[in-house]
This record gives C-alpha cells, structure tokens and sequence, in this order.
C-alpha cells in the first residue's frame, strides 16, 4: 500500500470529503454443461463425484448462485489549514469491503496527520504520522483442500446446491455428494472454516532541514514503519484434512518493524551563466527485523472451544528475521542552457546478509537533450527531447544463507533435530543489474500530437537461484549466484488531443509495452532450473539457457518422432511425463491500452479499453471441471464415437473410438493433470474502466466549495479471449473461461490459475464535496 | 568559485568520515546474520536427537507414507486397492512427482543425521553401531525399489554422486550389521540412545536379535542370483540369534506431535483405499481371525469386503466398488464409518517381526539351511508369533487354523472374481504347495509393510494375486506386473550423468519391467 499525504495548506480552513459504493459481482464463471448429470458411465448414480452419468435434471445456476454481490462503502474526510509558520492536515478514511463471498469483509480505518513547522529561518520541520487499523474476515483461501471455489465447481450438474445449504448432518459431520479426501462441502468451508486477520501499522516521519546557505541545505531524517498481525484460524471438528479431533485452531502473530536514517547534503550552485550543477551526498541506515510465531492447537479438549488453552497438541514455531543496510551515495547533475542534462550517481551498500566485506559498488550516469530548446526544428514538431541513461543497481539477499543450520522439530519422543535441506552459499555475491535506456518525447502540432518512446535493456548477473540439488548429496536444493538474464523491450505511449474547445473536448491515448526475456546463461553446471510450485498437477516454471524466464512446462500429449500425437491400445492420449513438455510462456508478448477520454459542458467520460496479447496460462480449475465432466465441452460424445487424430505406438493411425468420459478421465485425474490441455492463449481484451463525471457548479450559498459526482465500472466485460492451445478435432474448440489476471502464485510461480476467486466486475458512484 | 570549491571540500570531508564510521558499523553484521532459531553445530547432546530423526524417516510417517508406500509397493502387494478415482497409481501408472517421496526422505531427512552419527560418534561404540543397523534398513528398502541407487558416496559434497550396483549395496549390508553385531555383543549392559531410540528404547540385546533378523530378510532376499552367500549370511543370523519372540517385534513409536502420526493411521481418514480382494479371498477363505485385526466391515453391508486392484473410472462409480461398500482398516488405525474416520496417530508403526523370522526360517529350512528346526515346524510357529502380535492369543483357535484344509474363495466382487489360489493353510506334502504355503502366510503376516511384502513376492514370485484389472502403463503390459521402480524424474533433472551410467548397471532397459539383480 502506498501511502501519500497531503501537505496543510496556509490560509482557511477547507475540508475535503469523499464518499465511494462499489458493487462487485464475479465477472467470468466457467462455463458448464447442463445435460447430464450426477454419474459415471452414463449411468446415473447419487454418491459419484463428477457429472458423467446420464441426461438429467440439472441446476443450470448451481455454482453463480453461491456468489453474493459485494458492497463496498469507502468515506473519507480531510481538513487542512495553516500559518505561515505552522500548516496542518488532517485526514480519516473509512473503507468497508464486501468480498463476492458471502462472510469475506473487509474493514480499515487510516488516520493521518501531517504538521509542517518552520522553527526559524533556517530550520523547519515536517512531521507525519499515519495509523492503519485493519480487519480482514474470511480471507478466502485458493487452490484446493479447503479451497472455496475448488469445492464449489465440483458439485455435479444435477445437485441443487441449495440442498447443501445445510452443511451438517445431526452427528455434527458435513454433509457432502460424495465422499473425499480432498473436497468437502463448499458451505461447511463457508461456515467451518474461519479465519481473521487484523493488523495495526504505524508509520511515522520526522524530517529537520537546515538551511546551510540560500542553495545548501542539510536535512535529516528519521522514519519508522511498525506493523503487528494477529491471525486466527478456526477448523470446526470434522473439517476434512485440517481439523484435528475437536477441531483446530491456529494463532499467528506477526511483528515488523523497519527503521530508516538518512543524513544527506543538497544543493546547486550556477557554476556560469549555463551551467548549473544540482548534488546530493549521502548517508543512509537501514534496519528491518521481523517475527512471527504461530501456535497451533491441534485437536481441542473441547469441540470448537477456539482458544490455545484448550488445545490437545499444542505446538509453536517461530522465525525471526534480522537485517541491516547501510549506504553511502553521491548524486550529481549538470545542466547547460536548460537543454541538456547530463548526470551521474554512485553509491556504495553494504548489507548485513553478505559475506566479509559486505559492501557492493553501484553508478549511472545519464544524459538529456531538449532539441526544441537547442535548436530550431520544424514547425510541426513543438517539443523534442531526447535522453539515454547507464546504470548499475546491486542487491542483497536475505539473511542466514550463508551457514550450513541444523534446526529441530517436534516429534518422537522428545523432539528432533535435522540438517536443513538447503545446503548454504558462504560466498554469496550480491546481485547486479546493468540497464541502458534510450528515450524520446516529441510533440507535434502544438501539443496535439504527442510520443513518448522507451527502449531498454537489462541485464541481471550473480542473480540468485535456488536449484534442486541431487539429493543423495544430503540437500535438496541450494542458493547460486549465476546467470545472465537479459530483458529487452519498448514502451510507447501516443496522445492526440484531437478535439479542444470550451464544451467538447476529445482525447485518445494509447500504451504499447512490450518485453522480452533471454535466458543467456544459467551456470557451469546448471543448465536448467524448475522455479518451484506444483508442476505435477498442472504446470511449472522452469527457466534454462536460451529459454525465457516464464516458460512453463508440463505434462503433455507424447508425440512420436514425426511429431504425431499417440495413443494407446484404447485410443486414449499417451502422456509425456511429468514436466516433460513444453507448453508456453506465461508473459504476454506485448500489452496494449486504450484511452478514450471525452468532455461535453463539464461532463468527463472516459473509456478504458485494454489488451493482453500472447502469453499461456494454464488451469487446474479447467483440468478438474473436464474430469468431473462439469465443463460445456465435455458433452460432445458422451456416446463415444470419438476417434482421435493420432497414432498407436506402432506408427498405425489410430481407429479405436472412445468416449469423452474416456478421453477427459485420461487426460485429467482432476488435481493432477496433464496440463497441455488445460493450457490456454492468455491473449485477451476487455474493456477495462468506463466512467461518467460531472462538476457541479453550486451557488456559494451553500458553502460548497466543489462538488464532483462521478460513476465508475471497472472490469466490465471481455471484448475476446484466448483459446486452448490444444484444438482436438470434433471437441469444440475451447475458450478461456477464466480471467488471466487472477493468478495461483506469484514471484516465478505464475502463469497457473487453481480454484482461484473469479475475477469481480465493479460498479461504483463516487460524491467528492470540498468545503 | 573559491566558495565552491570550499563547500566541496566540506562535503567530502563529511563523506569520508561517514565511510569511516560506516566501516565500523559492520562489526555487528555477522552475530547479526546467524540465525536464532537454528544450530550452527552440533555436540554430543543433540546426536540422540539426530538418530530419532533419521528412525522416523527411514519408515515414512504421515503423508510421506502415502506417496512413498502406500499409492505403490502397498498396492503391488495387494493389500489395497484404491477407490479414488484421482489416484492412476493402482492401473501401474508411475508418478514420478509422488516417487520423489519415497526417494528423497531417505537422502535429504535420513542419512544426512546417520552420516552425522557414523562419523562423529566413536567407531565401535553402540551409538555408531544403532546408526549402521539404521543405515542398512533404511537403503535396503531404498534399493529394493530402484535396483542400482547412490551409496557409497551418498552424503558427500559432490556435484554428481555416483550411483552403484545392487550387488555390492547387499554386500556393504552384510558387512555392517555383521560388524554391528559384534559391537554391541560388547555393550549389552548400554543404553545407547536411552529414550530416544523409538524402536527399542536403547535395549541393545532386541537390536542385536533386530540386525540379525534383517541379515536373514537379505540372505533369503539374495537366495536365487547368490545361493552360497544366501546360506552363509542366513546360517551366521540364526546362530548369532534372530527374534523368536513377539516381545521383540520391531515398532516405531508413533506421535500426534509435528506430523509425526502413524502413517497408515494418518491416510486411512481419506477414503482412497479399501480392503483389496486378493485380501479379501484369502482371509475369508481362511476363516481367519486377524480379518477382523486387519480390517473393519464395511459400513453399508456390516461384512468384509475387497474390491479388484487397477479399476477404471467408470468401475470405480460402480456402487460394490465404493468406499462405504468395503473394509477400511482396522481401528489399530481408524475409528468411524462412512466416510467420517478419526486417525489413531499414536499406534506404533510396525516394523519387523517374530513372525516373518520364522518363514524366513521354514524358507530357508526347505532350501536345506541349517536354520533350527524344520520347515513345517517354523511354518506353524509364524503362523502362531503373527496371530499373537495381533492379539488373538486362543491357542487352540490357533492349533485349529493351522490344522484347518481351508482354501481361499471366490470374494464374490463387483466383477464375480474367482478365488485368488488354492494354497491351502494346512501344511502340505509337496514342496511346490509349501512353498506358496510360506509366502502367503508370510504376505499376510508381513501386513501392513508393503514394500517388504512387495519385495519378497517379486523374488519369490508367490504367493498368486490378482491380475491388476487395467493397466494405464503402456511399459507395463495388462498380466505383467511392476519388477521396479524406473530411475526418478527428480534425479534425472539434478543428477543426470549419474543416472545414465547407472542404467549400465541395471541389466535392462530403465523400464519397470527390468528385474532387480536378485530378482531371478
């Protein structure tokens, strides 16, 4: 979370208010079949687990009608004023958030104070202080076993969902369609699975500043960053994988707390009448620790009293983090007749989580010109600037890896201790990234027409890596610092104001990004990596010389030499193995936005429309809702009569016609998948945000200063999405039922979407007074 | 400009005394970076520690059992078949990402504390000796899966370990509990370990009786490819003295603290797995008591039943085939019904035991080894030590049973199953009848070990189960069934020159078809 505060103004008092409603309704739900039902085999059976059985009854709203529709209330209040010597201001904010699930909220008060005094000529001060207290219910977990949404889309297409409503039976044991040992009734997890998270967060600034001369000054400055969490989780008796007998129930508490010195020197000096220097030299300390222990009461002495005293087996861990970082900079820049500027930094760190010496070196140095202020230029063209910059950044890693630890554990008959798996990295090297950019900003026909255009590339070196190691090494994996990883890419950003007048005005915007990733070299002895998350379910990272960071690999359909797909001695897809196949990469190949923004007399709309182009993603949800022959597609030949498009082992193209309880069974075990085919074209466009504002001009009588009225929906609906990567012939080709915004991990593991939350669709009306 | 250069003078002045004071603030930076909750070393106090580690994982507790064991070798063996329609494993599909778990416990969570404990502790000490009797089972079980696997290197700090033939792992196990022996023959009056030691709490005369009844499962292991070492190794075990009680059974203590659980106990709550009927034709067919040890009736009939290994999808919606339809196992594990079961964590995990000692012994007797008595006699003692260990004390229940003509019967299952043989209890006159006589009264007492169970019916090729219904594994044939465990995934990705010249060792193709080297 980012937070800004407003300075106090000098003058009279004025008083800001904002009031927000939002509505929020999932925007994509898969799609389902709504022929057959509850079964195997075509036969129809009460106690099955998927929707194979024959035509039936089915409940088309089964899964949407478990959704609520979110309302989210945000108010907030500002008050400024001030003197020539004292400004001050003040705000409060009030936000209540309603999740699309029926007890995930959210609530959070923010108060903020900013005081600017200036205590004699030459010394002033700035103080602020910010204070967040924030409730979060129901946090809602994704993927599966307790998931939510996993345990909703299971429910067979013949089940009324409001049958289930009634999630316990009089023995106090959930009541379910089938049996599990993963899945459980969504609203048992609704109502038996609990959980809060509250924080408080204190953030606090003081800043003197000295004014050395009327061009120098020296400023000081302090800052503290303080956070305490406090989780609960609460499994009733009977909740399937996590409740102990009795039930469960987990306490966290977490402590971070983050200091910040800095001592700097500033200033600029006209050397001449062209040259003027701007400088900065520097100090600046850095401390971070945290903590966290978590209790766990595994099994209760009584049934769901949830409190750590009544605990059966009651365990805790902790982990403590500790880390400090100190810096030494100098900034300097030189500007010749307000055209050019030319720059340079250099910064020495040194960290805490480093091997002796600690410290790492790091400069840049940079360059712009203003062609329109050098020289004169055509007519057309008003404003050219053109810049370049080199730089280097370097970067520690987290404490501890440099020792080899033991670490002990609970169980036996008196505890455990254990060599840690991750052997560790005394030479650990920070690292190191080396960027060039190029740019150019032009504006033509006065301003109407404007471009701004990036290149870039970057290359990271010593970057660190965690790779599996043979285990009979004794470790499973270690740190490396290797690698050369270079991204390259363009951002341009075109603007035409193509209309300007006093009651209509028309402006059109467009963004294109675009980045490109090269693996150029891993190490000497490691030439492929997995990243780490489930690839074994659905897909997983891996990165490796002349491949992309991103590239995703998975178990596919084995194809033969000629590059046919097999089948087996049951016409059914023979799999490639665990990881074996290559099935995409998880970045888009460019994104590009556009901004449509009008003014009629005082009302603004405007218009997002945005696109995600290239790039797969691959899903679990599809992979269990084709297993459990939940999804639309799965209903072409529920008779048989499918003869796929390959060959047997021998080379002979295959005649053996099956079932898509057969196929969709083969090629999904639901939690474990062969991912190629739940594998999609993550390209999609959509309009992003529409909105509708007016400013009220009010008779000063009423002592509103300003009044703004405005209407916002967000996420409003998919113009096109992308299709699966693997068209089976006489399947219908299968759409992307999901939103590729919504992501399973993060960090490397993305790219991979598992029993998450559907995307929401907002609409809100925003009041802002100023009094 | 005389001021400016002043001003810059100043503020290097000032940049170098804030490098000077920096350079000593980093004194604190490495007391700063070691870790608080770990330990950095280790002393003589923490070895026990170590060695209760390494027991737990040589066995597998909690989850680990189920990719480790009981999704395969268990399977294989036929004491279960699944009922998850999710879980391939039981049509012979290998998942590579599940087989990690029964390779990497052994390597990363084991050895790494029994390599600590070999070196550090005092060679010939009981402590040292405990460790090397751990290493031999926990890689014997290890080995048995894959063929050749990383041994003599394994725990060093090579980029590549190397791994080696199964003949010369079954001759360092030899070697190693031979030497174990003779330690702790000294060092009967010690408590190596004392109450960390979570098989025999440091009682070194059950270790001793421990190692040499594992010497007698690896001689009789190796009987077919090296006859003459098979007896030699066999013959010293029993001289040296084997277990012949119940009272020195082999259990690993079991816990709810952690995720230390008994491990069948921790997965029985699932309702992935039921009564297999090869079980199911034996045990009735038998009339025998430890049915009802074994398993529990199924809660929509109040009978024991046994549903086919390798059933498709559509044949697992069959009703006869679902989970409330038959046996889960015993409340030594589970307590409940339908599909409700509360775990029994802290049951001990059975490890070795008087009973398998003594059809190791009748086997060997038939073979013509001097092992203490004869063929018929130790026969009719295993049978007896494995109705004990269960708790069925009734000796003349006993002497019925072993006395009884009974047959295995047709399960009567979903898909009208014949029954599984018609080895007979009754101790036979011919030596072909004897011999699956021995096997499948060592199957049934060997419950709940699969990977033991699974290892001796490929050396012995008995006792005769069912052939798995289908096979989902194109490697695997439908009326063939898996001889090993093909090379990891894991190893391929992280130790591959070591596992290509490991397939030089193998004999065959890396195939789940290629028998192991005392699979003869």
């Amino acid at each position: 979370m980012l937070i800004t505060t407003k300075k106090g103004k000098v003058g009279k008092v004025s008083v800001d208010v904002t009031s927000g409603l939002s509505m929020d309704s999932p925007m994509l739900l898969p799609e389902v079949q709504n022929t057959y039902g509850q079964g195997n085999g075509g036969q129809s059976n009460t106690t099955s687990g998927g929707s194979w059985g024959g035509k039936s009854t089915t409940y088309a709203n089964n899964i949407k009608d478990f959704f609520r529709t979110g309302i989210s209330l945000n108010n907030s209040i500002g008050i400024t004023g001030g003197t020539e010597k004292t400004q001050a201001y003040f705000s409060f904010t009030n936000n209540r958030d309603q999740g699309i699930i029926s007890n995930n909220n959210l609530d959070r008060n923010t108060f903020n104070l900013r005081i600017n005094q200036k205590i004699s000529n030459k010394l002033s001060a700035d103080v602020k202080a910010t204070y967040i207290k924030q409730t979060i219910d129901n946090k809602v977990k994704v993927g599966e076993e307790s998931g939510i949404v996993q345990n909703l889309y299971k429910i067979p297409r013949s089940v009324d969902l409001a049958t289930y409503a009634n999630f316990e039976d009089a023995a106090g044991n959930p009541t379910y369609w089938t049996t599990s040992s993963i899945y459980t009734n969504p609203y048992w997890t609704l109502n038996r699975t609990l959980n809060t998270d509250a924080r408080d967060r204190v953030t606090f600034l003081a800043a003197l500043t000295y004014d050395l001369t009327s061009k120098i000054k020296l400023v000081g400055r302090a800052s503290l960053d303080k956070s305490n969490d406090a989780e609960n989780r609460k499994f009733f008796n009977k909740t399937l994988l996590f409740a102990g007998p009795g039930g469960t129930y987990q306490e966290g508490n977490g402590f971070f707390r983050e200091d910040n010195f800095d001592l700097f020197l500033s200033g600029y000096e006209n050397l001449n009448d062209d040259i003027r220097v701007d400088f900065t030299v520097g100090t600046s300390n850095n401390r971070r620790d945290s903590k966290y222990t978590f209790i766990n009461a595994n099994g209760l002495l009584v049934p769901n009293k949830f409190s750590t005293d009544f605990g059966k087996n009651v365990s805790t861990s902790s982990s403590l983090s500790e880390r400090e970082y100190q810096s030494v900079f100098a900034t300097a820049s030189f500007a010749y007749k307000n055209f050019l500027i030319v720059d340079g930094s250099a910064r020495n760190d040194w960290s805490s989580t480093l091997p002796s010496p600690y410290g790492f070196f790091y400069p840049s140095a940079g360059a712009s010109l203003i062609l329109s202020e050098m020289t004169t230029l055509p007519e057309f063209l008003s404003f050219a600037k053109l810049r370049a910059a080199w730089s280097k950044v370097g970067n520690d890693a987290s404490p501890y890896l440099l020792q080899n630890t033991f670490s002990v554990g609970q169980g036996g008959t008196n505890g455990f201790i254990a060599q840690n798996s991750t052997k560790a990295i005394p030479d650990l090297k920070p690292e190191l990234t080396t960027s060039i950019e190029f740019g150019a900003d032009l504006r033509m026909l006065n301003g109407k027409l404007g471009l701004d255009v990036t290149w870039y590339k970057t290359n990271s070196i010593n970057q660190l890596f965690f790779v599996p190691l043979p285990p009979a090494s004794g470790f499973s994996n270690e740190y490396i610092n290797a690698g050369n990883i270079q991204n390259k890419g363009w951002e341009i950003m075109a603007t035409w104001k193509a209309v300007e007048s006093d009651d209509f005005s028309y402006t059109t915007s467009m963004n294109f990004t675009r980045n490109v990733n090269d693996v150029i070299e891993l190490s000497e002895r490691t030439k492929r990596v997995f990243l780490g998350g489930g690839y074994g379910r659905t897909a997983g990272p891996l990165i490796e010389e002349g491949g992309r960071y991103g590239d995703l690999w998975s178990e596919g359909w084995k194809r033969d030499a000629q590059g046919r797909y097999v089948v087996d001695a049951k016409g059914l897809p023979i799999g490639s193995g665990a990881g074996n196949t290559f099935v995409g990469n998880f970045n888009p190949d460019f994104m590009l936005g556009w901004r449509n923004e009008f003014n009629i007399k005082g009302v603004t709309i405007s218009a997002l429309i945005d696109g995600r182009f290239g790039g797969v993603m691959v899903s679990g949800t599809d992979a269990n809702l084709a297993f459990d022959g939940t999804a639309s597609y799965t209903e072409a030949f529920r008779e048989g009569g499918l003869v796929l498009d390959a060959v047997n082992d021998k080379g002979e193209k295959n005649s053996v016609s099956i079932s898509s309880e057969q196929l969709w069974t083969r090629v999904s075990g639901g939690r474990y998948s062969f991912g190629e085919f739940f594998t999609y074209d993550a390209t999609n466009v959509r309009i992003r945000e529409l909105s509708i504002g007016y400013n009220f001009n009010l008779p000063s009588s009423l002592g509103v200063k300003s009044c703004r009225l405005s209407m916002v929906g967000r996420n409003l609906l998919f113009l096109y999405r992308g299709k699966a990567i693997l068209d089976i012939p006489g399947i219908p080709q299968r759409t992307m039922n999901f939103d590729p915004d919504i992501q399973l991990g993060a960090g490397n593991f993305q790219g991979v979407e598992y029993g998450n939350l559907p995307s929401t669709r907002s609409v809100g009306l925003n009041l802002q007074l100023g009094f | 400009m005389k001021y400016i250069q002043n001003s810059f003078l100043k503020l290097t002045c000032l940049a170098l005394v804030v490098i000077a004071s920096f350079n000593a603030c980093t004194s604190e930076f490495d007391e700063l970076n070691t870790s608080k909750t770990q330990l950095a070393s280790l002393g003589k106090n923490e070895y026990p520690f170590l060695f209760s580690k390494a027991q737990t994982e040589a066995s597998y507790a909690f989850w680990k059992y189920q990719v480790a064991q009981n999704l395969f070798a268990d399977l294989y063996a036929q004491y279960y078949a699944t009922t998850a329609t999710y879980f391939p494993s039981d049509r012979n599909v290998i998942r590579m990402d599940w087989m990690q778990w029964h390779w990497r416990p052994i390597y990363t969570d084991c050895m790494p504390q029994l390599k600590v404990l070999l070196n550090e502790t005092e060679a010939g000490s009981a402590e040292n000796a405990l460790a090397s009797i751990m290493w031999v089972y926990a890689f014997h079980r290890l080995t048995d899966y894959y063929g050749p696997v990383p041994y003599f290197k394994a725990g060093e700090a090579l980029p590549s370990i190397p791994y080696d033939a199964q003949d010369k792992i079954y001759d360092d196990f030899f070697k190693r509990l031979d030497a174990a022996v003779k330690v702790l023959a000294t060092k009967t009056a010690e408590k190596p370990y004392g109450s960390f030691d979570l098989m025999y709490g440091g009682d070194v005369n059950k270790w001793i009786k421990f190692a040499n009844s594992l010497r007698l499962r690896l001689a009789v292991r190796v009987s077919n490819v090296d006859p003459a070492r098979a007896k030699s190794e066999a013959e010293a075990a029993v001289a040296s003295g084997v277990m012949t009680t119940t009272s020195e059974d082999a259990y690993m203590f079991k816990t709810e603290a952690g995720t230390d659980v008994n491990g069948l106990s921790g997965i029985s709550v699932w309702n992935e797995f039921r009564m297999s009927a090869s079980m199911e034709s034996v045990l009735k067919g038998y009339g025998d008591p430890r049915i009802g040890v074994f398993f529990q009736p199924a809660t929509a009939t109040g009978t024991y039943e046994g549903l086919r290994n390798g059933l498709n999808t559509t044949q697992l919606g069959d009703v006869k085939n679902s989970n409330n339809a038959n046996s889960n196992v015993g409340t030594r594990w589970v307590t409940g019904s339908g599909s409700a079961w509360a775990r029994v964590g802290t049951s001990p995990q059975n490890i070795l035991h008087s009973a398998e000692v003594y059809f190791l012994r009748a086997e060997g007797a038939l073979k013509g080894w001097n092992m203490g008595g004869t063929a018929q006699s130790l026969y009719n003692s295993g049978i007896e030590k494995s109705m004990n260990q269960w708790g069925i004390a009734d000796a003349a229940a006993i002497t019925a049973y072993v006395n009884s003509d009974k047959k295995p019967i047709a399960p009567e299952d979903a898909l009208n199953s014949p029954a599984v043989s018609d080895t007979p209890i009754k101790w036979s006159s011919d030596p072909a009848v004897q011999k699956a006589q021995i096997a499948t009264q060592k199957w049934l007492a060997l419950f709940p070990d699969g990977i033991e169970a699974w290892a001796d019916m490929r050396r012995s090729k008995l006792p005769k189960l069912y052939p798995v219904v289908n096979s989902d594994n194109a490697d695997i044939p439908s009326g063939e069934r898996p001889r090993r465990i093909p090379f990891i995934d894991y190893e391929k990705n992280t130790n591959k020159d070591a596992v290509d010249a490991a397939v030089g060792l193998l004999g065959g193709p890396d195939k789940a078809t290629t028998p192991l080297w005392w699979d003869k």
